[in-house]
């Protein structure tokens, strides 16, 4: 059975199609990247996948059950985590507390014992603390723990964002164009991050126009045009397939 | 059934009034993506104006109601360039604290500088009652339709056809493209304030002989010109006079037959109403003016 | 030392009658009567504070919900004789659960709509209230609401009033901070904040913003049948929307979202008018005017002010927020 899969999914806006009949499969462990020119639906189709948007047709299952239509907060419960186009954090929390955020619902505490503070609920807050600063560690940004967010350089929010997601240990990571806008060598740093994921054995979907890092880091490739899905395979055969090229230069 | 026809007479009076304040607000919706709490205090300066120009200064009926629409516009055209401005790129919470914030501050100056006691300015059409098949009503009233007919048309003509309201219809389209594509934003927005000024004072000049201005007047039309926009689906102007006649219409039918003192409230309730079972309005999430 | 400090300022408070009597005798009624009116206004604000500047919802519906707790407070107690120690919960339970009521339908809704709609419902809510004369008694008021006693405590006197009104506040103020802090506080900061990313994290964002929404009301239901037993006259001027302006501008003035700055605005809004003796019309200018100011130039009001002040001359960090 496959971790995560979408079948015949269809978006659309104002007479436009955005998603078109799109089918899409990830097992458990996969590095897939989903690529296409601009305006092809990727982020709606990530936007579809994660509840953000209703979808027109088609089905989306994660780990054998149908979470269509579901709210995105559910689908993140359920354990999907996704970073966002726009690099989104909580800019006025610290870079520890926004990561705090991202796990404190994983814990089965009602309203009320969080408001009495209870022991055991003071004993998680301390695990917490604990794997937010190693995933600041391995982000490189520990020493920005208490800095509020929205002090910290886009490329550093980019990091932070990309830390918060795998707070909850999520099984599958959706990345919206991680290497968007960011110097070279925090490319490389973000590659061996998305890298260092893939070898712990999380499920990662990105979308990405960077071809190098598309190419470098990628398992499988997955091409939309025009919201459909044009071409799929290993990186060295998609790169060569005519249909793509045309898509991204035949016009 | 005289009375059934005076009452949709009076609605439609009322949607007359509905509907010109409310497309100033969905103007200023539309084009500059502003929601103004303030609006309903246009009509309350155009009317204070009216007042002035017609009863203080015994100025003719036509001129005196120009005169307050230009003097309300271009305290419209001073607002935009002081307080305005400076909230157009906040989020919509500073501008409508902000907003209100005016309108508070502009009644209790009212207040201070006119009083509290109600200022009539009742006009020969006002006074004067037609009598057509068994309905009587003020000549006002079919005067006021006709003005908003007037007004209504002279805008959509202005939209087509002039270069400015062209710009205006473009920027409530597509505000990014506008700028690159070297239309003067700044000049739209403040060009859209004067209009939306003008057609709330204009709208004062033409209702207050039937209704009376007092300086609270301007928060309830502002609140049933919001439900109007709202209903018509935010940012459409055509959608925000459709939904403002209805109300109107309703208002008045509900005053007539169901509760004179709950008439306010049918505004909210079809407001309400609306937004539970369409969230984008009756017509739709068209954009544009 | 905060233990030593929150102790000397409790007991200072508390003290305050005493102290009145001492320093201004002729004055007492006067200064104990604008103390009463700033400590019920500190805990509405709060309550206005939870929903506005913590989840981020800007609801023009607080008038109503303190008019139903105190309507619903009044008439049980005019009406079915209730004791207050009855009328007081039941004032709370109207107001809250008028408050789930109304949020469901609202918060289907989006921005300018959810505060269009909030503020239609204020404004039914108060024509509702002039106009059941049958009732509410409409104009005419609900009035002889008689005083609180609770068991053998018979409320009757300016200072008890007022250390009801001290007790309010503080209630409110601890129930305030924590349902603001630590994990619900960071919860309702992330749906305020970025509602998306709070899905993101697993975080209900219609969950929060009804938590705020039911408790703020509540809370405010709360108060207005305190304040309803204190004045022994309710009228539905009460319910005016312009008590929301009020609101805002303690919340804009002393600082949206922090108890501090909430409590500094209530005292500067109702204290310092009487200490001016600034007349009504005037008042509503200035503060009209004051909170156009700071809503666009220091949107964090005097707490804002305060916190840059004192954390002033740092090294120059390597970017800007």
């Amino acid at each position: 059975m496959a971790l995560f899969e979408a079948r015949g999914l269809t978006k659309r806006f104002l007479g436009v199609t955005a998603v078109d009949a799109v089918d899409l499969s990830l097992e458990a462990g996969e590095l897939v990247s989903l690529i296409g020119p601009n305006g092809s639906g990727k982020t709606t189709l990530f936007n579809c996948v994660t509840g953000y948007l209703p979808s027109d047709a088609g089905r989306v299952f994660f780990r054998g059950r149908d979470v269509t239509g579901v709210a995105p907060h559910r689908i993140a419960r359920l354990g999907v985590g996704r970073t966002f186009q726009l690099v989104s954090v909580f800019p006025r929390l610290s870079a520890l507390e926004n990561l705090l955020t991202f796990l404190q619902q994983h814990q089965e505490e009602g309203v009320l014992a969080r408001l009495v503070r209870a022991p055991r609920v003071r004993r998680f807050e301390g695990v917490a603390v604990e794997r937010a600063m190693m995933l600041l560690e391995s982000v490189g940004l520990a020493s920005r723990a208490s800095a509020p967010a929205g002090s910290l350089s886009y490329g550093q929010r980019k990091l932070l964002a990309f830390a918060a997601a795998l707070m909850p240990d999520p099984e599958l990571v959706l990345l919206d164009e991680p290497a968007a806008a960011v110097n070279p060598t925090m490319i490389n740093q973000m590659k061996d991050q998305i890298r260092a994921l893939h070898r712990r054995g999380k499920t990662v979907l990105l979308v990405e126009h960077n071809m190098d890092v598309v190419m470098d880091i990628s398992q499988r490739v997955i091409v939309l045009d025009h919201g459909q899905k044009i071409a799929e395979g290993p990186p060295a055969a998609v790169r060569r397939d005519p249909k793509v090229i045309e898509a991204y230069f035949g016009r | 059934m005289g009375d059934l026809v005076e009452q949709l007479v009076h609605g439609l009076t009322l949607g007359s009034l509905y509907a010109m304040v409310a497309t100033g607000l969905a103007l200023m919706f539309g084009v500059v993506r502003l929601v103004n709490f303030a609006h309903g205090e246009f009509y309350m300066l155009g009317g204070y104006a009216f007042w002035y120009a017609y009863r203080v200064l015994g100025l003719p009926y036509p001129v005196a109601g120009v005169a307050a629409a230009a003097a309300t516009a271009v305290f419209g055209l001073a607002y935009e360039r002081t307080v305005i401005r400076t909230i157009l790129a906040r989020t919509w919470h500073v501008q409508l604290i902000a907003t209100l914030a005016t309108s508070i501050t502009l009644t209790n100056l009212a207040i201070i500088v006119f009083g509290t006691q109600p200022k009539e300015v009742p006009t020969v059409l006002s006074s004067a009652i037609a009598e057509i098949g068994g309905v009587r009503l003020a000549w006002q009233r079919p005067l006021v339709l006709v003005a908003a007919v007037v007004v209504f048309a002279g805008l959509e003509w202005f939209v087509a056809r002039t270069k400015l309201g062209r710009a205006m219809r473009a920027m409530s389209q597509n505000r990014e493209a506008c700028a690159v594509v070297g239309v003067d934003v700044q000049r739209v927005a403040l060009a859209t304030f004067g209009l939306s000024a003008a057609l709330a004072g204009g709208a004062a000049a033409l209702v207050s002989p039937l209704f009376n201005i007092f300086p609270d007047v301007g928060a309830l039309l502002t609140l049933k010109a919001f439900a109007a926009v709202i209903v018509g689906g935010f940012g459409y102007v055509k959608g925000a006079i459709a939904a403002a006649f209805l109300i109107g219409v309703a208002e008045s039918l509900a005053a007539g037959y169901l509760s004179y003192a709950y008439k306010d409230a049918i505004a909210f309730v079809v407001m309400v109403a609306v937004l539970l079972v369409r969230p984008q309005g009756l017509f739709g999430r068209r954009i544009g003016i | 030392m905060r233990a030593l400090r929150f102790g000397l300022g409790g007991a200072v408070l508390v003290a305050v009658p005493w102290i009145v009597a001492a320093v201004a005798p002729g004055q007492q009624r006067y200064i104990l009567h604008v103390l009463i009116f700033t400590a019920l206004y500190g805990a509405l604000a709060l309550s206005y504070d939870l929903v506005v500047g913590h989840v981020g919802s800007l609801s023009l519906a607080h008038p109503a919900f303190f008019g139903i707790g105190a309507y619903t407070a009044a008439l049980l107690a005019t009406e079915a004789h209730w004791p207050f120690a009855a009328a007081l919960p039941a004032g709370i339970a109207a107001a809250g659960l008028t408050a789930l009521a109304v949020g469901v339908p609202m918060f289907r809704l989006t921005e300018h709509s959810f505060a269009m709609g909030t503020l239609g419902f204020a404004l039914v809510a108060q024509i509702v209230a002039t106009n059941w004369v049958e009732f509410t008694r409409g104009p005419l008021c609900v009035t002889g609401i008689p005083k609180p006693e609770i068991g053998p405590l018979r409320i009757t006197t300016l200072p008890a009033f007022y250390w009801m009104g001290l007790t309010a506040v503080g209630l409110i103020g601890l129930l305030y901070h924590g349902l603001t802090t630590a994990r619900l506080g960071r919860a309702f900061h992330a749906v305020r904040d970025n509602e998306m990313l709070a899905s993101a994290a697993s975080i209900h964002p219609l969950k929060y913003r009804m938590l705020a929404f039911v408790i703020g009301g509540a809370m405010a239901g709360g108060v207005g049948t305190l304040f309803a037993s204190y004045v022994g006259v309710l009228c539905p001027t009460e319910l005016a929307v312009s008590l929301t302006v009020n609101l805002l501008v303690m919340l804009f003035l002393g600082g949206v979202g922090s108890l501090r700055g909430v409590v500094v605005g209530a005292v500067a809004f109702t204290a310092l008018p009487e200490i001016l003796r600034m007349a009504p019309t005037w008042r509503m200018v200035i503060y009209g005017l004051l909170l156009l100011v700071i809503v666009i130039r220091a949107p964090d009001g005097l707490e804002g002010v305060i916190r840059r002040r004192s954390s002033a001359p740092r090294r120059p960090s390597a970017s800007g927020a």
